[in-house]
């Protein structure tokens, strides 16, 4: 079975930046290897004079920059150097943001220096996944549950814990999603990458439109003048806690604008995971953003509720939809085919 | 109508750039501005963006696609921007109204032509030869040509500005006939004030504008020292004298059809993003570290 790529891809430009070899000596650090390259620059994992590891963030946009192989120093292009600018500004807002906050659930960042025309990002080296690696490898076995439902309340409520401190720090992460969600070896979630974190009150973020992942990013994130708010951020944990279901993302807000097949997809589920569950998704998920949880605490409670767990299944009339619907949809070829409602009731 | 562009603004060694800049063009018209907010008085970035919107404003009202008399809508435009600095500062109470000087060009029917108020320069380069450039409203630029001897203080004063309580000289000049290479440059005082004409000439006749600017706004900073001035440049070079409907740009790729392309905002953008200098980055990362020790303090 294929995957839809196409929807966890970010940009990436055709010529990258050439990383830093191993043994380079940063800021009192050597680097041992690239742990992974993206937009904003280059991961490193390296190592202090106590042969401690750390993970290095190195500024490095590989749109507005360049740097041959075996050079020290990126070359910027002269057009390009306001936006570089503006970018190095998010880098530190980024920092400033991640060393407020000192929580489990949330990367700490550990050191900042500046060297090689750059700027660095020292970071704790967590082992481990992330989330959207464990997603397709749990969506690969072909089980019914791609987690199991425990799993995702006590993996979403350390989360939340994590984003409860990030917003009472007058900030929003604004790019949740699997691929932001780091679960160490030692079974703890972390928050990772918040690169598009801003104040909530910084005038700046005014000046540039965040980056937004189709799929997880609310309505609010496309248009430029609406405000955004702890209930975006929280959208993108109800379309996590989504794909931890289904496996894969959910529509982008676009589309969902146009043709809202959220509830029908949802209606998948039932049987398979409890209704409160999937009303919580639903909750979070809503379009307009007044009808989500406004509060990390209103979703966390939702969340923790141990009741008993109700299931309902399908009807028939309801079954005969879903099955005209996969019949009719586009991702029926990459989407886990339905398995019989009643097979998956347990 | 085909043209490179090229701007930049650094603010040097001041606290604040209040240097603005800024183009827009329609198929068949450009219009370039620039303008230095004038220490001294109170919120010169203020009264220098608000020339910046207000011409910028008029002019996208008006170029259809270009505008019908370039002479008289410049010097209209500017007087218009000095009427909302004013009306700014009466709504704001403000006992002293702030201001700007301005150079504005548009270039259409392959012509320049300018208006100027204030020590903010435009120059016109042919074939690596100085082909003109606008005299300053300052009292030492008036010394030159009354060949009395200038006054060291005299550079940094001015007898005409907007904002001021007196009505602005507004020098328009032109249309220039332009022809293919030629290069037209508007810069603030923080360029000129540090480097030679020779210098200043000679860089901008040698290379594309796109290399060019960065260079000199690189050597006036190098001059400048660490109390320098801002330093602001918008520079085009003229590619085509025809007129047709292809626009080639530096730094900004894509033509437009029938609407405008601005790079009005993101020039504000660009003044905002070049306070983040040297200095700024070592403060930004001893802030941030200074932050990382709190947190682990408050852990501990």
């Amino acid at each position: 079975m294929t995957f839809h790529q196409a929807r966890w891809k970010i940009y990436m430009p055709k010529v990258k930046p050439s990383p830093l070899p191993p043994d380079t000596m940063i800021g009192g650090y050597r680097i041992e290897r690239k742990l992974s390259a993206g937009g904003f620059g280059v991961v490193y994992l390296a190592v202090d004079n106590e042969g401690q590891q750390f993970a290095i963030k190195e500024y490095l946009p590989s749109s507005l920059a360049t740097r041959a192989a075996g050079e020290l120093f990126p070359q910027v292009l002269p057009e390009k150097l306001s936006l570089y600018r503006l970018g190095l500004k998010s880098f530190f807002e980024e920092g400033r943001s991640l060393a407020q906050i000192s929580h489990g659930s949330v990367v700490s960042v550990l050191n900042f220096f500046r060297e090689n025309e750059t700027v660095y990002m020292v970071m704790n080296y967590l082992e481990g996944g992330t989330l959207q690696d464990f997603i397709i490898t749990a969506r690969d076995l072909k089980n019914p549950k791609v987690f199991r439902e425990s799993t995702i309340r006590s993996l979403f409520d350390e989360i939340l814990r994590g984003l409860r401190i990030v917003h009472q720090h007058k900030m929003l992460h604004l790019d949740i999603k699997p691929a932001n969600i780091f679960i160490t070896e030692d079974n703890r979630a972390v928050m990772i990458d918040f690169g598009a974190a801003r104040e909530v009150l910084s005038k700046e973020g005014n000046f540039i439109r965040p980056m937004y992942t189709p799929g997880f990013a609310a309505p609010e994130m496309y248009r430029r003048d609406s405000s955004m708010g702890p209930w975006t951020d929280i959208y993108a944990i109800g379309a996590c806690i989504y794909a931890s279901m289904q496996g894969y993302p959910p529509n982008d807000a676009p589309q969902r604008l146009e043709k809202d097949r959220l509830s029908l997809a949802l209606s998948r589920q039932r049987g398979v995971y409890s209704d409160n569950l999937i009303e919580v998704v639903q909750w979070c998920m809503s379009l307009d953003a007044l009808s989500r949880p406004q509060s990390v605490f209103a979703l966390q409670k939702e969340l923790s509720r141990e009741s008993t767990r109700l299931y309902t299944k399908l009807t028939v009339g309801e079954r005969v939809r879903l099955q005209f619907d996969g019949a009719m949809s586009d991702t029926k070829k990459t989407a886990p085919k339905p398995i019989s409602p009643t097979s998956r009731f347990k | 109508m085909k043209f490179s562009v090229f701007q930049l603004s650094r603010i040097g060694g001041r606290t604040m750039n209040e240097d603005r800049m800024g183009y827009c063009y329609t198929r068949a018209s450009g219009l370039f501005v620039l303008a230095d907010g004038m220490g001294g008085h109170p919120e010169g970035e203020v009264a220098a963006q608000l020339a910046l919107d207000t011409i910028s404003g008029l002019y996208q009202r008006q170029a259809q696609p270009v505008i019908s008399n370039p002479s008289e809508f410049l010097a209209s435009a500017a007087l218009a921007a000095h009427h909302r600095i004013i009306r700014h500062a009466a709504q704001k109470g403000m006992l002293d109204a702030p201001r700007t000087t301005l150079v504005a060009a548009v270039v259409q029917d392959a012509q320049a032509t300018w208006v100027h108020c204030g020590d903010s320069r435009l120059y016109v380069v042919r074939n690596g030869q100085l082909l003109l450039r606008t005299q300053d409203h300052s009292l030492v630029e008036q010394a030159r040509q009354t060949s009395r001897a200038p006054e060291a203080a005299d550079r940094n004063i001015l007898f005409t500005c907007l904002g001021s309580s007196a009505k602005p000289t507004l020098e328009t000049a032109g249309p220039l006939a332009l022809r293919q290479g030629d290069k037209l440059m508007l810069c603030s005082d923080g360029l000129w004030g540090n480097l030679t004409e020779a210098e200043i000439v000679h860089q901008l006749g040698a290379r594309n504008v796109s290399v060019a600017v960065p260079a000199l706004v690189e050597s006036a900073l190098l001059a400048g020292g660490e109390q320098g001035d801002n330093v602001t440049v918008l520079a085009m070079e003229w590619e085509t004298p025809d007129v047709s409907t292809s626009i080639r740009f530096g730094p900004v790729d894509g033509a437009v059809d029938g609407g405008f392309a601005s790079t009005l905002e993101a020039a504000v953008l660009d003044t905002q993003m070049d306070d983040l200098d040297d200095a700024m980055i070592e403060r930004s990362i001893a802030e941030i570290n200074a932050a990382i020790r709190r947190s682990a303090a408050n852990k501990a």
